[in-house]
């Protein structure tokens, strides 16, 4: 596990949730958009990935529900709920404060080079 | 293929409790892992490496599954409690039982007698019936003898207490049936017939299981 995946994953849940404003979505289809969003670069263990479902839907961001397939098996649904959106718009915020503070501390090691 | 993918899914999950968020996450898994493992065929991976991969990208589902167990044992104190109130009034029922004979020195205190033993009877076999079954704390032989033996236990526990009450009731009708008929010589033969039907009963939750 590399360290930038390292750093992602403390953010599925964030991941999830910016996903799932879009629009409802199963599984599958949440990782695929991931995959494609990051040029193939990161996808979600399944493991990790309902995990992270299980633990906003115990928080009540999210609801699930059964899709009705008339076709192959049935798919399982994740909705956002208001909740949801107001945990992912806290996430969002306290991410850009991290990511502002660590661009800040990591920047010093920049100058030196300079001198 | 798609046998294979469930075998596997299937082998993730023999660990897990039998209940509803489980096999429901198991129908989950299984469903986004078949939508993958088309994907990757329809982009023209050979069979072999499509379900390698789609294997490999489940990752780590241990501690996912062992939070299933965990959910269960919340219940279990629940469940636990209710079922040693119902010890407790069924026993407390058996040890009144014989109150009524004493208090109406009629055949009417007998009935009753039979009446308080067959609801004791009843909660018994109730709480024996639908008590939850005994989740491996962990994955140690002891835990898997013990979830063995408890689960062996238990049915034969719902037949010894289906049988128990039927014997009660045979033993009630007998009593019944001859002070009101007094044909004390041939009314014995309920016991012959009761026997035949404890035998079906043991029988047919033999082919049940």
């Amino acid at each position: 596990m590399s360290v930038a995946s390292e750093l992602i994953r403390g953010n599925t849940e964030t991941i999830i949730l910016a996903q799932l404003m879009k629009g409802d979505g199963y599984g599958y289809m949440i990782n695929k958009a991931i995959l494609s969003l990051t040029g193939g670069k990161f996808e979600l263990k399944e493991a990790t990935l309902y995990t992270a479902f299980r633990r906003l839907e115990d928080a009540g961001c999210i609801v699930s529900y059964w899709g009705d397939e008339t076709t192959g098996a049935r798919r399982r649904y994740y909705s956002i709920t208001d909740l949801g959106r107001e945990s992912y718009r806290l996430r969002k915020k306290e991410w850009e404060t991290a990511e502002a503070v660590i661009d800040k501390l990591l920047a010093e090691g920049e100058k030196g080079v300079s001198i | 293929m798609n046998e294979k993918l469930r075998h596997y899914i299937d082998d993730l999950f023999a660990n897990a409790p039998s209940t509803v968020r489980a096999v429901e996450l198991k129908e989950e898994m299984y469903q986004n892992l078949m939508d993958k493992y088309n994907d990757l065929i329809n982009e023209g991976k050979s069979e072999e490496s499509a379900y390698n991969i789609a294997v490999a990208s489940i990752g780590d589902v241990d501690s996912l599954i062992g939070a299933l167990s965990g959910e269960k044992n919340t219940v279990n104190e629940k469940s636990r409690k209710r079922s040693a109130i119902m010890i407790a009034v069924a026993i407390a029922l058996y040890i009144l039982s014989p109150v009524p004979v004493i208090l109406i020195q009629e055949e009417y205190g007998v009935m009753f007698l039979f009446l308080f033993a067959a609801v004791a009877t009843g909660l018994l076999i109730y709480n024996g019936v639908t008590r939850e079954r005994y989740v491996k704390a962990d994955d140690t032989m002891v835990e898997e003898f013990k979830e063995w033996k408890q689960n062996g236990k238990q049915k034969n526990k719902a037949v010894d207490a289906i049988l128990g009450s039927f014997w009660l009731i045979a033993v009630c009708v007998y009593i019944v049936v001859s002070f009101t008929t007094g044909a004390w010589h041939i009314t014995w033969i309920i016991f012959l017939i009761a026997a035949a039907v404890a035998s079906m009963i043991r029988g047919i939750f033999m082919l049940k299981q």
